[in-house]
């Protein structure tokens, strides 16, 4: 018997393809990126503290969402993208 | 062997329809409740009653795959739909797919909320869509199956299994089907679908990420004004997302409930700017915990109250249901839309 598959779907034309460079955690600057979710911020935080063990923190900096439940716009991840070299995601509850 | 994730047919030999269950359950496509077969021969019948909208789909959050007539088409058969269901069904999944709908937000959240399906025009006669007593419960093919057809393509087509992509802390029974049709012709205002711009004559579904109906019980209340305050008491619960999620919420109202307010003169615009100022949330029945972290995304108290939207327009106003003094509140995820698409 054939059956049509209900999970069936076609692959969404890709987006250009982007060149990533070498990270050097040590030294590059590197956005703390919060979904505003609570304690998103704090976890971020502790992160920046372990960075911090090893390396100048200078550069790395806090950046949140507007909403949790939503995306974030386009102009922030253009910004943040534009300004660092890395993004680490606080995702979840 | 390929993968059958890249086959749209899929040769499964010889099954029955309790075998068949066994197996798509293993796939991972079911609900949890008995699904029709997919055959190709049905799902060609459904395929033709859209043939000629050639208007292109969105790619589906979380997976991001585009969706095909045919993948669309087995998930309503498999819902159990009768195929004149099926348009009905694909304006849902066009209206889902509106960017600021939020889809991925929606079905990936904790929040327990469904996609709620309301269906408006003449094809609610047709299609004999229950808009009466009982209109979000049990017993009429077009509720059931139409919103639980939406529910399989978000699950197979999208992606949101439970505890996977679809994060749901307790979910919602809703989440099986959540269908409804306005009751228009119980209606003593302007139907929602007109109210949205479109023509009486035109046939429509509106979308919108909510949570089950809240019921709203008023016996006693003899006017207007009362029922108002008995709704927006209902309405003012510091529990919902959209104390701080600022999105839109529904209030269907009972066809009785309707008469009153409509005696008492009032329109659908005087009973929303009723409704928002009468639903604040006083700060003393929201924790400081939480009013501490409204306040650090953003979402500050006006005075000593919180809203329970972004302004009266995020209060959508209808009338749906049967004899009897009982209305709903539904209110939504929060970052959403209600969406409206028309049927072609």
């Amino acid at each position: 018997m054939l059956i049509v598959n209900p999970t069936f779907g076609l692959a969404a034309a890709a987006g250009p393809t982007v060149a990533l460079k070498p990270i050097n955690w040590a030294t590059d600057a590197i956005a703390l990126m919060s979904n505003s979710k609570p304690n998103a911020r704090e976890l971020l935080e502790g992160v920046k503290a372990k960075l911090g063990a090893f390396r100048n923190v200078d550069n790395i900096e806090f950046h949140a969402k507007n909403s949790a439940s939503q995306a974030a716009p386009k102009e922030l991840i253009q910004a943040v993208a534009g300004k660092y070299r890395a993004a680490l995601l606080a995702l979840g509850d | 062997m390929t993968d059958i994730a890249e086959q749209e047919v899929i040769d499964i030999g010889d099954m029955d329809v309790e075998t068949f269950n066994e197996f798509a359950t293993q796939q991972g496509w079911s609900d949890g409740m008995p699904l029709f077969v997919p055959t190709e021969a049905k799902v060609a019948k459904f395929v033709e009653t859209v043939r000629g909208d050639n208007r292109p789909y969105s790619p589906v959050p979380p997976r991001q795959i585009v969706p095909t007539i045919q993948a669309m088409a087995a998930n309503a058969v498999m819902a159990g739909c009768k195929p004149e269901y099926f348009p009905v069904v694909t304006a849902a999944m066009r209206s889902v797919l509106e960017p600021d709908f939020n889809l991925h937000g929606t079905l990936a959240t904790t929040h327990s909320c469904a996609p709620m399906v309301m269906i408006s025009g003449p094809i609610r006669k047709e299609l004999n869509v229950n808009c009466s007593s009982n209109c979000f419960g049990q017993g009429w093919q077009a509720n059931a199956t139409i919103g639980r057809a939406l529910g399989l393509m978000l699950l197979n087509i999208a992606g949101a299994k439970p505890g996977e992509m679809d994060r749901s802390t307790q979910g919602n029974p809703a989440k099986f089907t959540f269908c409804f049709g306005e009751n228009e012709e119980e209606n003593p205002w302007t139907p929602y679908h007109v109210q949205r711009g479109f023509k009486p004559t035109d046939n429509v579904v509106t979308v919108m990420s909510g949570e089950g109906p809240h019921n709203l019980n008023d016996h006693g209340s003899t006017t207007g004004d009362g029922l108002l305050t008995t709704f927006a008491g209902g309405m003012a619960t510091p529990g919902a997302n959209t104390v701080y999620g600022k999105g839109p919420s529904f209030i269907i109202i009972g066809p009785e409930h309707a008469a009153t307010l409509k005696r008492d003169g009032f329109t659908i615009e005087t009973i929303r700017e009723e409704l928002w100022q009468r639903s604040r949330i006083h700060i003393s029945r929201v924790s400081k915990g939480n009013l501490d972290t409204y306040a650090s995304t953003g979402h500050e108290p006006e005075g000593d109250y919180l809203r329970i939207g972004r302004s009266p327009q995020d209060l959508h106003i209808t009338v749906a249901g049967g004899p009897g003094k009982h209305s709903a509140f539904i209110p939504s995820f929060g970052g959403t839309m209600v969406a409206c698409t028309r049927i072609q």
